[in-house]
């Protein structure tokens, strides 16, 4: 522990006057947004008209409409597959393959292997999404159909016919470094003497995994979990800028719902009602994931 | 069972097995990794391509002729370069911001201690997990009101105290690896706190705090949906929205021209990451990435 406490008034001044700027930024455009949201969702707040100059409240009428809406629902389900189907199950499994693999000393052209992996993840996201679009596109020349046309399969409109599963494989692609990183970390975290007497003690490497690694780093899979699973839930660029919501709103995300709501439909009220139900997914999950960091730190 | 033989110490995967059987294991992992490569980075394929390619089109292929008049289009076009110049000051700017309001506050949570200081942290932190996508119309509400909507300021100050959470963090965390003996010292020479702060430890913190902002400058550089709502002009418009719109308009698009923009849009992150790799963890536990989507 550095830091020293604070015992004069003159000291005191000058540490809130340290602190004041930051504090300010965070508070005015991070922290009264969310804070906000709950403010608006009980107004029928619109973007134009009269009820964008003089809202009115309406209490719990924008949560009412929304537990009989059923798009709100479908929304939210397929942001719940969208996290459990790519962050949850594709990045991790996927991510720490890798990070098992390139955790092999022996193991030449690390760098270029890690370079590929990370390269998804640090480019800005609608170069990805743009990326993908000519990936998924969808005449014959587009290169996935091209790849699928060399076993005879006719030319596939991708980001038509299986909407979900092309958002869900791109989004896997863009965090499989995400997922890599942190395991990477953790493995190297595990003491090798345990691996080697594992090893002389006849144990395969499925057995040492199951016995010895897993074990032993289950509490950054469980960080990697729970962060992975916040930031899928906010994905918003990758989706929009792919399909925009559709076909016919089959990769309308609770974000791109939120988005609809209130920039399309301009009902900033009700956008805010759902923004809410958002809020309090993600920020019961991050409790519990600071809770988690600070045990650690 | 600290020191074993040098044939045990190596990796996870030379265990003292049969040869062929070791040999298979080996070429699986070569060949998973070039499958996980293959797949990480062919989609970049065609924007590399096109970029290239004076008569690129939607479509991956090797062009007749390579060169860089799609590069040229870009920086001699009037609306190309103003996305360029729009991205540099909205980053910028908000990078510029940043390092100055987290240095003061980084430096005052690393040395003072007061009461709450600990759930302060920890409570900025948390702010990190609120998803800009969640609160982006209450946002937009409150910028309106204050007059921000469709400025630069306005988008400086949103980008910038977006990552001001995680920027905060890391700085406290190099602060907190410079010693205090080290302004002890310079107190007794006679010099002023806040003077040996700058003097004394800034230069010490410095690659970290330039870490920061390479971090940060990467997440607001990248961001799309905070300039897609707070901003409309189109001379505001940064690289990601001119990217999104020239997408939208699809028939209309110069595919080369718009490659040629996404490869000098994602240089800067490519070039970045090489240099800031080793606090790449430190950033991703902190959630750092993928925080802008």
């Amino acid at each position: 522990m550095i830091a020293r406490r604070v015992r004069r008034p003159r000291e005191r001044l000058l540490v809130a006057g340290l602190v004041a700027p930051a504090l300010v930024l965070l508070a005015v455009f991070v922290v009264l947004p969310a804070v906000w949201a709950v403010a608006i969702s009980l107004t029928n707040q619109a973007l134009t008209g009269v009820d964008a100059r003089s809202p009115r409240f309406v209490g719990l009428a924008n949560y009412q409409r929304l537990l009989s809406d059923d798009d709100f629902f479908a929304s939210l389900a397929r942001s719940a597959t969208f996290v459990f189907a790519s962050a949850i199950v594709g990045q991790s499994l996927l991510g720490f393959l890798a990070a098992f693999l390139l955790g092999d000393r022996r193991l030449r052209g690390k760098g270029l292997f890690s370079a590929a992996i990370l390269l998804p993840l640090v480019v800005p996201e609608t170069v990805a999404a743009l990326a993908w679009a000519s990936m998924t596109a969808p005449s014959e020349f587009g290169t996935l159909n091209r790849l699928v046309g060399l076993t005879g399969i006719g030319p596939i409109r991708w980001l038509q016919e299986y909407p979900m599963a092309s958002i869900v494989i791109v989004n896997i692609w863009r965090g499989i470094a995400f997922a890599m990183v942190l395991f990477a970390a953790a493995l190297e975290s595990v003491p090798r003497e345990l691996l080697e007497a594992a090893q002389v003690d006849g144990a395969s490497v499925r057995q040492q995994l199951r016995h010895v690694t897993l074990p032993l780093i289950k509490y950054a899979i469980l960080l990697f979990l729970l962060l992975t699973t916040i930031t899928t839930f906010g994905v918003f660029g990758l989706v929009y800028f792919l399909t925009r919501g559709g076909p016919a709103g089959s990769t309308t995300l609770l974000t791109v719902y939120i988005y609809e709501q209130s920039f399309r439909f301009f009902e900033l009220g009700f956008g805010s009602a759902a923004a809410v139900v958002m809020l309090a997914i993600v920020l019961g999950l991050g409790l519990f994931y600071v809770r988690l960091l600070r045990a650690q730190i | 069972m600290s020191r074993t033989t040098p044939s045990l110490r190596r990796g996870p995967f030379s265990l003292t097995r049969m040869p062929s059987d070791r040999l298979l294991g080996r070429l699986g992992s070569y060949a998973t990794l070039v499958a996980l490569a293959l797949f990480c980075a062919v989609p970049f394929g065609w924007l590399f391509l096109a970029a290239i390619n004076p008569r690129a089109g939607l479509y991956l292929e090797l062009p007749d002729r390579v060169g860089p008049d799609n590069f040229v289009r870009v920086f001699t076009r009037a609306d190309s370069l103003r996305l360029l110049t729009n991205s540099l000051i909205m980053a910028g700017g908000a990078v510029l911001l940043l390092l100055v309001v987290c240095t003061l506050a980084g430096y005052a949570l690393s040395r003072y201690d007061f009461r709450g200081r600990r759930a302060l942290l920890f409570g900025i932190l948390l702010t990190r997990v609120i998803p800009p996508s969640a609160t982006i119309a209450p946002l937009y509400a409150i910028t309106l009101g204050l007059g921000l909507v469709d400025t630069y300021q306005g988008l400086i100050l949103v980008l910038a105290a977006q990552q001001l959470p995680f920027v905060l963090w890391m700085m406290k965390g190099f602060f907190d690896t410079v010693p205090i003996d080290l302004e002890e010292a310079a107190w007794i020479d006679g010099a002023g706190r806040i003077g040996t702060a700058f003097r004394v430890v800034l230069p010490l913190a410095g690659p970290g705090v330039a870490a920061a902002g390479l971090f940060a400058f990467i997440g607001a550089w990248g961001e799309f949906l905070t300039p897609l709502v707070l901003v409309s002009s189109p001379d505001l418009w940064p690289i990601s929205l001119g990217l999104f719109r020239a997408w939208v308009a699809y028939t209309l698009v110069d595919w080369g021209q718009l490659a040629a923009i996404s490869v000098l849009y994602m240089l800067p992150a490519i070039v970045f990451y090489l240099l800031v790799r080793r606090y790449l963890l430190r950033a991703t536990v902190l959630g750092a990435l993928q925080g802008t989507a």
